[in-house]
Formats: structure tokens, C-alpha cells, sequence
């Protein structure tokens, strides 16, 4: 019943959820009491053009984080004073211009943002010490300003009009609690991320005010909820191995549902209904608890991204149980890891990564899962380099999709034959003649790529695609990489109407037949270009992921076939395709 | 001035800019007086578990957005109608479940990655289903804003002399919030998830320190949003910024230009019968 709080990184985030439970149950009612769910909600979110900068200029993140989170908190209660209806169109306003900034400082300043998300996505499994110290200096901070502050709060709270007649300050008191908010869930971002502030900070101490109405009473029992729901979403979250942010979520959402459904039914107030909602709502939800069984004498292993698990599963074999932490439907961008992954992580003696700033998340998964696996980084194996785009850190120094060229997907098995070999040397036999077998079949897929692409002259060898991802393929079958859609890596950039004149023009100048965009992206831009030139935009690439089982990109060498097939038969206008024998 | 309308995307993202600033500087007016703008911020988001629920059927897209999105819409005006519960914090509970519930569902191995993103659009990736789109939307808006308008002038002003004269408050807050919710489904196809926000408030907003009475207010915010989106769009295309928040930074500038010009107008006003006063 209780084994998942054995497990050290999940005891972590007990007690950060346990000390987050003060800021976030004692302000969730000043944010209920005080109309703030909407500020606390995007304070959050209009982190981002602080991020985008700290990620861009190189300095700490969380910086970025705070001071983004000032400024909005500074704008929000400088115009809300003028706006008559309040708050509300207030925080809306100064929140697209964060956003607007930040997709502009990603778009056009900095090429790239690939940390950004990172923070934006936090998770209650990857706590250091760092987040707990922040976490406890935020509840220390509005305990204080609560004991101080709280009944002047009270009073504003009632009554602005007369409480600002009697002298006590109201516009400073209000900045003082937009900046209390401001602080704890900037503070709390790392473990629970942008989108689900509210379930700790906003829904349990709405959940409560249902049955309670005096003050200390429902900040008590708030700080109560908040550790409750939180403790009950972790222990859920390692016993159905979903991520702790959704699940927590969806628990005090269940649990506010089933308690306004008790509210409104009986009208004798029982705060005791509130605890039998809640188990109702555990109980509802700890339907599926999956449980997962590593076979024994299986080197424990862990792979990043869905090539490296390829490549990764074809030399280990039998030999090697392989955790691939990204699968084909996440999205890079929007990682958060599962139970699972922590747990594989802390048992594993390898981890192999894909490099440069694409997984970096991993650093993090293996020092607070307290691992202490080897980190092979595969891109650092590689023979083949190119240059990253416009770029900030030394992190984004080179282009990380480096996989789309097969030599270097070579490097890659060869560095991970040995780095088997060398944990398990055992099963030397069978790694060495499992990756001898690999090389030829990448050997046999870089050939027939070559031939297909030497077929058609190198003058309508153009590619236009979504976003560069595939400077290595061009590279190597002597493509010429015309342009991209989408300006840099991050997934917020945006395109120019400036950019995008200047591609369609490119496109119809040098005789570009097909605009191709990628699996994973929203292909409107692109179909858009491909409209407007009178080229197709029908052949899809797989970029930085594989396809899902089943699919024509379901492994790495599927993957590049496929990808060379559609550019031959976008070079030919569909005539001719690129089949490659193995 | 002329050389940008020569290019088929602009040309689209011109009409999806105008037709939604129609319909977003209409409807807008009553979803800042209505204090729904976290609804307008949020309610894409709830779109995610219907979305999730659709790939992984294999649907189109759309036939799980919007029932998603308007059991969203339902569930605020609900949820607000619980004793100490606001519209506001009932915006909090419905879209963090709903997209917690997203997070959860996508967790299944059919889900395409990055569901979202695919039903998001951009301004210059105006398709001519979202043309229509819009425009059928910007119809829709108009006319059920010129049917509602009495009853939800009444609801706005006084919720309790309302049902005294027999219009229904719930009823007016739903019918605002699903009309809300179709807007938020055409428009985030065709201009993205940050458009929304801005268009179906920065406008109104402004209008609001311009006006006092509500159909110059909407008048005003139409006109404010379709000229920001317009000047947005020729920004990105003369200084090459992203399309998307171009606009929304034109249409911030806008509400921030009109805070001193409503002052100034505010004391016009009050100082012309004074002034007529000391006359007679």
C-alpha cells in the first residue's frame, strides 16, 4: 500500500508538496477571497519571455523566471488601478504582451529555446535540494506576511473603498500580496509547472470554502487539503505511472466536484464530507495501478530519445532491458517524466543520451533519482559536426540532429557496442556480432540513399522543410537546404510575413518543386507556402522523432527510407520514389 | 503599401484577421463586462482531452475539440452557480481538470505527439475552411449578440432585478460562455492560442476607457481589433517580426494608448456641463 513512498525521489517530493502545502493552501485563500485565481494562473505562464532571455543571454533560469514574474506582477497592479471592472482584463492584457515578447525574443533574437520549455513543465519527481530550500523560503515568507499583513488583507478584502479612506495602504498592500503570489508560484513552478498552478494553489482552498467560512479555520484546513491531495496525486501517480501534475489536477478537481455536489445536496455543512469525497475521488481513481516487471540478468539500461532507443535495442538484444524515456506520441518539448522513467533511471548502469540541448532533462532525472549510471552521450561520439543555429550557450554550439546522417549513426553503435561491452562484458559475443549485423544494414541504407539521391540531378536536389532539422541528411546526399518555415527550434517561434515573402520567392527563383513539412508540426504554414508557389506539400518527414509502431517510421532505418523516398519523390514531382533493398 | 496584398498568405491572414477581430471585438465587450477573461485565456486548453480522445479514435480533430470545449464552457457557468464559488475560480477548476485530464489521456501509446500544435494555427497559415470558419463564426456572434443583447445588458447591470423580471442569469452566462467556446475553436485554428486572448479582450478593454454606453463600446472594439490586426500583420512583413504576436503587441499598444486618452475624455465630459453651467 505504502511501498511508493519508500522510493527515495518520491519521499522528496512528499516533502516538497508537504512545504509548498503552506504558501499554496494560505494564499489559495487570499486568491479565492481576493479574485486572484486568474493573476496566480498566468503569473505562471508569463514566466516565459523571462526564460526565453535566460536561456538566450546564458544567466539562471529561475532569474529570468522571477524577474518575468515581477515585472507582470508591477504591470498587473499598475493598470488594474485604472481598469473599473478590475483585475481581470488587467492580468489578461499584460499577459499577452509577456507572451508576445517572449514569442518574439524566441522567433527573432535568440534562434533557439529548447530550455525554455523545461521549466514550464516541471514535475514533483525531479526535486533537489535547491527547489525544497525555495519552496521552504516561500512558506516561511507568507506565514510571516500572513501573521503581519493577514488582517489588513481582511479589510481590503471587504471593503477597498473604505478601508483605502482609513489610511491603511491599500495600493501597497496589494502589491505586497500580488508579489507574495508572484514569488510562491514562480517557486513552485519547478515541481508542478505552468499550467497546474491552480490545482494546489487555487482548488483546494476553493474546495474548502465550501464547508468553512472563518478565516483561520479554512487557511488551516486549506494547508491541510494541499499536502492531502498532494500526497494522495504522488502515491497515485507511482501506482498508475503517470506523470504527478496531471494526476494531482485531476484529484482536486474530482475532489472539489464531489464536494459541491455534497455542498449543494445537503445543506447541514459536514467538513467531514470534504474526507469522504476525497477517498471517494482516491479510490475512483486508483483503478489501474500497473505494475512492471524487469526480467532478470537484463543489463538495466536507459535511452533518451526514440532513435537512440533503436539504436540502443538493436545492438543490446536479449541482453539488455532498454527504458526509453521518450516515446513516439510525447512531444520533446512537453516532457515530463514518469514514474517509471525515475525509477529506471535510478536502477540503470547506463544512460545514453541523444546530446546538445535535445535531452538535456536527463541531467536532472539522473542526479535526483539519485543514479549512478555512466551517461554515455552519443552525440559527442559522432564524427560528423555541423554548427547550430543562431546560438546562445555552449550547449547549442552544434546542430543536434545528427542521426539524420548515417555515418554518424554508425559512431553512435559502435560507441554504444562498447559501452555494453564494457558494463557487461559477459555478453561481449553478443553485442559485438548484433552491432556488426546493424552497421551492415546502415551501410546497406546509406548506399541506397546515396544511389536514389544521385538519381536525380543535383539541381532539383532542393529542400525547403518545417524547421532545420535535416541540415545533416542534406549534407550528406548533397541537398541543398533552401530554407525552413519555421525560424528557430523553439516551439513557440513564430514565422515572419517578412521571412515567409522572402522563402516564397526563393521557392519559385531557384525552382523548388516541394515545400515538405514534418510528422510532428502543425503543416499549415508550410501547405500555405506550398499553395501559394504552386509546389506540394503532400510528403511528410519524420524529424526529431520516430513514428509510432506500425507506421513507415517505426525504427531508424525505416525512419531514413521513408524520409529519402519523400524528398526523391517531391524532387521528381511524384514520379519516382526511393526503394531501398534489405 | 499595397506590395503586402500582392501575396496570397497575406491576403489570408488579412481576411482571418479582419473577420475574427468582427467577431472577437463584438463578443469581447461582453466578456470583459461579464469578467470572463481568464474563460477566454483558458478555455483552449480544455480542449486538450478532446483532442487527445479524437486522435486516438482516429477522428477529426474537430469533433473532439468542440464538445470538449463547450462541456468546459457548461461546466464554469455550473460550477459559478455554487455557493462561494466565482466565475473566475470556477475557469480554475474546469481547465486545470480538464487539461490534467489531457496530460493523462495522452499518456496513451496512439496519441500523436504535440496534439495540440496540430489543431493550433498560425495567421499565415490561413486555410479556406478556416475563412469560412470565421466567417460563419463572425455571423453567428453578430447575430446572437443582437438577439441577447436586452437580456444580457440586464444580467450584466443587475443579476437580481433580472430574475425579477424574468430573465435567467445562468442562462445568460452559458449562453455567453458556449458562444465563447465556438469562438475559441475557429479562432485558435486560424490564428493560434495567443491571438485569442488578445482579440477577445485588448480590444473591449480599450474600448472601454473610450465609452460608457455598450453598443459604441462594441463598435469602437471591432474597429480597434481589426485595425491592430492589420497593423500587426504589416509590422511582421516590413520588420520581419513573428506574424502572431505582432498582432498582439499591436493590440496591447492600442489598450495602453487608450488609458490617457480616456482620461483626457473622461474630463472633456465632466468639465462640458459645468462649463455650460457657469454659462447660464
Amino acid at each position: 500500500m505504502l511501498e511508493p513512498f519508500q522510493l527515495p525521489f518520491v519521499q522528496r517530493g512528499l516533502i516538497e508538496v508537504a512545504i509548498l502545502a503552506v504558501p499554496a493552501g494560505l494564499l489559495g485563500t487570499w486568491i479565492v477571497l481576493r479574485g486572484l485565481a486568474f493573476f496566480s494562473h498566468a503569473v505562471g505562464t508569463a514566466a516565459f519571455p523571462g526564460l526565453v532571455l535566460a536561456d538566450g543571454l546564458g544567466f539562471a533560469a529561475p532569474l529570468g523566471a522571477f524577474g518575468a514574474a515581477a515585472l507582470f506582477s508591477a504591470g498587473t497592479a499598475l493598470l488594474s488601478r485604472r481598469e473599473e471592472e478590475g483585475r481581470d482584463a488587467a492580468v489578461a492584457i499584460v499577459l499577452v504582451g509577456c507572451l508576445a515578447a517572449g514569442t518574439i525574443l524566441a522567433s527573432d533574437v535568440f534562434g533557439s529555446g529548447a530550455n525554455v520549455e523545461t521549466l514550464l513543465f516541471g514535475s514533483l519527481l525531479l526535486v533537489d535540494d535547491g527547489d525544497i530550500a525555495l519552496a521552504a523560503v516561500a512558506a516561511g515568507a507568507t506565514v510571516l506576511a500572513s501573521l503581519l499583513l493577514g488582517h489588513r488583507w481582511l479589510a481590503t478584502g471587504f471593503d477597498p473603498g473604505s478601508a483605502e479612506a482609513l489610511g491603511t495602504g491599500a495600493r501597497g498592500l496589494e502589491i505586497v500580496l500580488l508579489g507574495l503570489i508572484a514569488f510562491a508560484i514562480v517557486a513552485a513552478l519547478s515541481t508542478i509547472g505552468a499550467l497546474l498552478v491552480a490545482a494546489l494553489f487555487v482548488v483546494p482552498a476553493l474546495t474548502v470554502r465550501l464547508f468553512v467560512e472563518r478565516m483561520r479555520t479554512w487557511q488551516l484546513a486549506s494547508i491541510a487539503l494541499v499536502a492531502v491531495e498532494g500526497a494522495v496525486g504522488l502515491w497515485l501517480s507511482v501506482k498508475t505511472d503517470a506523470p504527478p501534475g496531471a494526476t494531482i489536477a485531476v484529484v482536486s478537481g474530482a475532489v472539489f466536484a464531489l464536494a459541491a455536489m455534497a455542498r449543494s445536496l445537503s445543506a447541514p455543512r459536514r467538513p467531514a464530507l470534504a474526507a469522504v469525497a476525497l477517498a471517494a475521488a482516491a479510490l475512483l481513481l486508483a483503478g489501474c495501478a500497473g505494475g512492471s516487471g524487469d526480467e532478470d540478468g537484463q543489463l538495466d539500461v536507459v535511452a533518451t530519445t526514440t532513435q537512440v532507443g533503436d539504436f540502443v535495442r538493436e545492438v543490446g538484444g536479449g541482453a539488455v532491458a532498454v527504458d526509453q524515456i521518450l516515446q513516439p506520441n510525447t512531444d520533446p518539448h512537453e516532457y515530463e517524466p514518469r514514474p517509471s522513467d525515475v525509477v529506471a533511471t535510478a536502477e540503470a548502469e547506463l544512460v545514453f543520451t541523444s546530446g546538445d540541448e535535445l535531452d538535456e532533462w536527463i541531467g536532472e532525472v539522473v542526479s535526483d533519482s539519485g543514479s549512478e549510471a555512466e551517461v554515455v552521450d552519443l552525440g559527442a561520439a559522432v564524427p560528423e559536426r555541423l554548427p547550430g543555429e543562431r546560438s546562445g550557450e555552449e550547449a547549442s554550439t552544434y546542430d543536434p540532429h545528427w542521426w539524420h546522417d548515417p555515418r554518424n549513426a554508425e559512431a553512435a553503435v559502435r560507441e554504444i557496442e562498447r559501452s555494453l561491452v564494457a558494463a557487461d562484458p559477459a555478453h561481449r559475443g553478443v553485442f559485438e556480432r548484433r552491432a556488426a549485423a546493424y552497421l551492415t544494414r546502415l551501410r546497406t541504407l546509406d548506399a541506397g540513399i546515396g544511389r536514389c539521391m544521385e538519381s536525380v540531378p543535383a539541381a532539383r536536389r532542393k529542400l525547403v522543410t518545417d524547421h532545420g532539422a535535416f541540415g545533416y541528411f542534406a549534407g550528406r546526399y548533397g541537398i541543398d537546404v533552401v530554407g525552413a518555415v519555421i525560424p528557430s527550434q523553439a516551439t513557440q517561434a513564430q514565422p515572419s510575413a517578412k521571412d515567409l515573402s522572402a522563402l516564397a520567392g526563393l521557392v519559385e527563383r531557384e525552382g523548388v518543386e516541394a515545400v515538405f513539412p514534418e510528422s510532428s508540426l502543425s503543416s499549415k504554414v508550410a501547405e500555405a507556402i506550398a499553395a501559394q508557389t504552386g509546389t506540394t506539400a503532400e510528403y511528410t518527414l519524420y524529424g526529431d522523432t520516430l513514428g509510432p509502431e506500425g507506421s513507415d517510421g517505426a525504427t531508424y532505418l525505416q525512419m531514413e527510407a521513408a524520409n529519402a523516398d519523400a524528398m526523391l519523390r517531391g524532387f521528381t514531382g511524384g514520379r519516382r520514389g526511393c526503394r531501398i533493398g534489405s | 503599401m499595397l506590395e503586402p496584398l500582392q501575396e496570397p498568405f497575406m491576403q489570408r491572414a488579412l481576411a482571418e484577421v479582419v473577420l475574427i477581430g468582427v467577431a472577437g471585438g463584438a463578443l469581447g465587450c461582453w466578456v470583459v463586462f461579464y469578467g470572463l477573461s481568464y474563460a477566454a485565456e483558458s478555455l483552449a486548453h480544455s480542449l486538450f482531452p478532446g483532442l487527445v480522445l479524437a486522435a486516438i479514435a482516429g477522428a477529426p480533430l474537430l469533433l473532439g475539440a468542440t464538445p470538449a470545449v463547450v462541456v468546459a464552457a457548461l461546466a464554469i457557468a455550473l460550477g459559478a452557480r455554487v455557493v462561494g464559488v466565482s466565475r473566475e475560480a470556477a475557469v480554475a477548476v474546469v481547465v486545470t481538470t480538464m487539461f490534467g485530464l489531457g496530460v493523462l489521456l495522452a499518456l496513451s501509446p496512439q496519441s500523436p505527439p504535440g496534439v495540440e500544435a496540430l489543431l493550433f494555427g498560425d495567421p499565415f497559415g490561413v486555410t479556406d475552411a478556416d475563412l469560412a470558419a470565421a466567417a460563419a463564426l463572425a455571423a453567428l456572434v453578430l447575430l446572437s449578440l443582437g438577439l441577447l443583447h436586452g437580456r444580457l445588458l440586464v444580467v450584466g447591470f443587475d443579476r437580481g432585478a433580472a430574475r425579477a423580471l424574468g430573465v435567467s442569469p445562468a442562462l445568460a452566462d452559458a449562453a455567453l460562455l458556449v458562444l465563447l467556446a465556438a469562438a475559441t475553436v475557429v479562432a485558435v485554428q486560424g490564428l493560434g492560442n495567443l491571438l485569442v486572448v488578445a482579440v477577445f479582450v485588448g480590444p473591449a478593454a480599450a474600448a472601454r476607457q473610450l465609452a460608457d454606453r455598450m453598443l459604441p463600446t462594441m463598435l469602437i472594439a471591432t474597429l480597434v481589433a481589426v485595425l491592430a490586426g492589420v497593423a500587426g500583420l504589416y509590422l511582421s512583413y516590413s520588420a520581419g517580426t513573428a506574424g502572431g504576436a505582432s498582432v498582439a503587441l499591436a493590440i496591447v499598444a492600442v489598450y495602453l494608448l487608450s488609458l490617457p486618452l480616456g482620461r483626457w475624455f473622461a474630463a472633456h465630459r465632466s468639465a462640458t456641463p459645468s462649463a455650460e453651467a457657469t454659462i447660464a
